[in-house]
């Protein structure tokens, strides 16, 4: 080898916006299929799928107003929480105390999906544990936290005056390592950002660490909470146009290798298929950030084996964010001609940042829940995107499994 | 068991350091073989009232002096420290940046704080005016994903820009990452490492933990207190071997493998026999034995804890012949997120010059951690270096270990 590939769609991305890529690289290999097997899901619509797909159906938000104590000193910014949510309700008294909402509302998430599958007869064993592990999406980590423990440091007695028992609370893999802690989780313990395609980079972070071997079942997924001062730091940026939200939560879905799953007869929910993720920045302009968009899909739809007609849904996450939306929307337009099936999750359950492209995949798993395929029939193919101000773009590709 | 994968092999050809005992590898390495000193009192934050006021912080970094593309202004100090050692990085690796931007390239970055020092100036905003005061460009600059971005940027990358938040053993992390994007084809080019700054809420946390020194780390010493915080920005350039040899680069080590497990156990305190598998397990992904290892990089916090715990999961491994073991933090401070990534550029570097990398401050070595420990006292040691082992552990139960080779 004495050069490297082209990047697809760079020279594209500059020269003729809202075009195909002029190439994709020919041995990107298509990729195995993964498949997810269990899901725990804490959302503005409740617990679990089946309330989230029908708040999607209906079309409605989910719970409105701030929670907790901070809520008084929220702006005027249109809020999803999850209602009435108290950790100690869900995992008792004992281990909690010093929790933040964040990692309370993953915690509750994981143990959903552990007991999934358990019913499913699909638990983690005590054999695989060693090789069971997280990818969480995060950006700053538990904002309430670290601008709690920011805030002490000026305002309390002597600088140095934070509570420890509080300040593991402020690394951004405390979610992650209290999930592995309560529930034996022994193997890789991943905490990935990339803005708001954060989620999206979870579902790619787990793919090739499958692929390498460095896993047998991941819990892969977002999560984010809301606080007065993440509030004001939506307000105050202005990225959402007055139709928007801001919204928290946290969706996990527990993933496998699909000829493994099948092997231990672990059943199938969906199957995932290629994620890819590009970066079009530093000043590289809205039109290059559209067609970088695009060539992510296209990649996607080439390496998951599956054609442009053959997606009956878009899950779109930049819905109500200045600027973002259109680049979003013209881009899957740009690929598929259309915007088939739109979801858009943001009406429902608010921005939720870096834990929306797994809430994204949580509402297309909804949405064919609701309405079960019948055996036999062709599977159902949906597409996830993803974008972000930062220039991270990024798609993923979901098929549905029938019922047999 | 892992096994060592089919795939590319990958290999090291550029480094990048931004630190507090020099900028540029060079620099950095001098420094680090003479046993040099980054620690000083802290001039990033008022320090009056904190009982301890050092750290190892990187007084003389001029991002623009580095920075071709970004604007030091639209980017916090963690970000800039990253992209700032990666365009170091390209620059040693004597590779066309042109070639670099058009190739299937990202990076992967650590960190444990993020945007640490712009979060230190919001809350100042918070307590001086408000919430309502807070300054929305400074709140753009906050996700933990721009460090990444600002490397992409800066080098005009369209591949992966991931950043990883693992805390303290994110750099090895997300080398592992890197690597494994490089192997199996999904990426040509890859910048690996991670960056932190010296902020006042890590120093309060480490000093409320009682993990904190007051004048010195002294890692491996009878004597030794704690970490003393610091900051810096690290990066590899990693690129595949055939790659690299028909353009004829300098090639400092081959990433043989790396493993990554969790303790959990507990957020804080290390958990040896976790370490001692994840060891064994790098070693199986990297296809060697214990008896071909010619040094460790140690985490080497120079805590009580880590230390004990650490020299015990190695001798688990390695039993009575113990390879030398040393700590780079004890020159540096722990540069948190940056760590294991320092870690692996002067593993490189050992590799290349035919050094041990030593550990400062060591008056005695600790007799409660047993026999056969050699923890290079003092300054380097001239050796030949072939394979090394490079530790990251963490917050969280997070233990990654990274293992490189020279190319013969």
């Amino acid at each position: 080898m004495t050069t490297l590939a082209p990047e697809a769609g760079t020279a594209a991305g500059t020269a003729r916006p809202d075009t195909l890529p002029a190439t994709v690289r020919p041995d990107l290999p298509a990729v195995r299929p993964l498949v997810v097997t269990g899901h725990g899901v804490v959302s503005a619509a409740g617990y679990g799928l089946a309330p989230l797909g029908d708040l999607l159906a209906g079309g409605g938000p989910g719970h409105t107003g701030p929670q907790g104590p901070d809520a008084a000193d929220y702006p005027p910014i249109a809020v999803r929480s999850v209602p009435g949510f108290r950790l100690a309700d869900h995992l008792g008294r004992k281990g909690t105390r010093n929790l933040d909402r964040l990692t309370g509302l993953g915690l509750v998430a994981c143990k959903e999906a552990l007991l999934g599958l358990a019913d499913a007869g699909a638990a983690v064993s005590e054999e695989e544990s060693g090789r069971t592990g997280v990818v969480m999406a995060t950006n700053t980590g538990s904002v309430q936290s670290l601008s709690d423990l920011a805030r002490d440091t000026l305002v309390q007695d002597a600088p140095y005056m934070v509570n420890p028992g509080r300040f593991p609370n402020t690394v951004m893999n405390c979610l992650a390592g209290q999930m592995a802690i309560r529930y034996g989780l022994r193997g890789l313990n991943a905490t990935v950002a990339g803005g708001r395609l954060s989620g999206l980079f979870a579902f790619r972070h787990a793919r090739i660490a499958l692929d390498q071997g460095r896993a047998e079942r991941l819990l892969v997924g977002g999560t984010e909470e809301l606080s007065a001062p993440a509030a004001w730091a939506w307000h105050r940026t202005g990225a959402l146009s007055e139709r928007g939200a801001i919204g928290e939560g946290s969706a996990l879905f527990m993933v496998e290798d699909a000829e493994r799953a099948a092997a231990r007869g672990h059943t199938p929910l969906a199957e995932l298929l290629a994620c890819e993720v590009g970066f079009y920045g530093a000043g590289a302009g809205r039109h290059s950030l559209a067609s970088g968009l695009a060539a992510c899909v296209e990649r996607a739809l080439v390496r998951s084996g599956v054609t442009a007609a053959h997606i009956g849904t878009v899950a779109l996450g930049a819905t109500h964010h200045v600027g973002l939306e259109r680049i979003e929307e013209r881009a899957v337009r740009a690929v598929l001609g259309a915007v088939p099936g739109a979801v858009r999750i943001a009406d429902a359950l608010g921005e939720t940042y870096s834990a929306a492209g797994a809430f994204q995949v949580a509402a297309v798993l909804a949405g064919w829940r609701r309405d079960p395929a019948a055996a036999g029939t062709v599977p159902r193919v949906a597409l996830v995107t993803s974008v972000g101000q930062d220039g991270n773009a990024g798609a993923l590709v979901l098929r549905d499994v029938p019922r047999g | 068991m892992p096994e060592r994968r089919p795939g590319r092999r990958v290999v090291i050809t550029g480094l990048g350091a931004v630190s507090s005992v020099g900028i540029g590898v060079a620099d950095f390495t001098a420094a680090i073989r003479a046993g040099a000193s980054g620690i000083s009192p802290i001039r990033s934050f008022d320090t009056t009232g904190f009982p301890y006021v050092r750290g190892g912080e990187v007084h003389d970094f001029e991002p623009r002096d580095i920075l071709r593309a970004i604007r030091p202004e639209q980017w916090g100090r963690s970000g800039l420290l990253a992209a700032a050692a990666s365009r170091l990085a390209v620059e040693d690796a004597a590779l066309d940046p042109g070639l670099l931007s058009r190739s299937r390239a990202g990076s992967v970055m650590g960190t444990t704080s993020g945007e640490s020092a712009v979060l230190q100036d919001l809350s100042e905003q918070w307590v001086g005016d408000g919430l309502k005061s807070i300054d929305p460009g400074l709140v753009t600059q906050l996700p933990a994903g721009r460090i990444a971005a600002a490397v992409n940027s800066e080098l005009g990358l369209t591949g992966d820009a991931l950043t990883i938040p693992t805390a303290c053993s994110a750099s090895n992390y997300a080398l592992g990452h890197a690597f494994d994007l490089v192997r199996s084809g999904e990426a040509d080019l890859m910048l690996a490492g991670g960056a932190d700054a010296v902020n006042r809420l890590t120093h309060a946390g480490f000093y409320q933990l009682g993990a904190m020194a007051e004048e010195v780390p002294r890692p491996f010493d009878t004597h030794r207190e704690g970490i003393l915080a610091g900051e810096g920005g690290a990066a590899l350039l990693l690129e595949p071997l055939d790659h690299a040899l028909a353009r004829g680069a300098r090639i400092y080590a081959e990433v043989l493998g790396s493993w990554a497990n969790c303790d959990a156990h507990h957020m804080v305190h290390p958990d040896s026999a976790s370490i001692a598998q994840c060891i064994r397990d790098a070693h199986a992904a990297a296809g060697v034995t214990p008896d071909q290892i010619d040094y460790v990089c140690a985490h080497g916090t120079g805590t009580p804890t880590n230390d004990a715990t650490e020299v015990q999961a190695v001798r688990e491994v390695f039993g009575d012949r113990l390879p030398p073991v040393s700590s780079i933090k004890s020159m540096i401070g722990h540069t948190m997120g940056a760590a294991s990534g320092f870690g692996a550029v002067i593993c490189c570097k050992a590799i290349e010059e035919g050094f041990l990398p030593p550990t400062a401050n060591v008056v005695e070595v600790d007799p409660a951690l047993g026999p056969g420990l050699d923890p290079v006292p003092g300054t380097a040691r001239e050796a030949r270096v072939d394979i090394v082992q490079n530790h990251g552990f963490a917050f969280g139960g997070n233990n990654v270990i990274t293992i490189l080779g020279r190319v013969s």
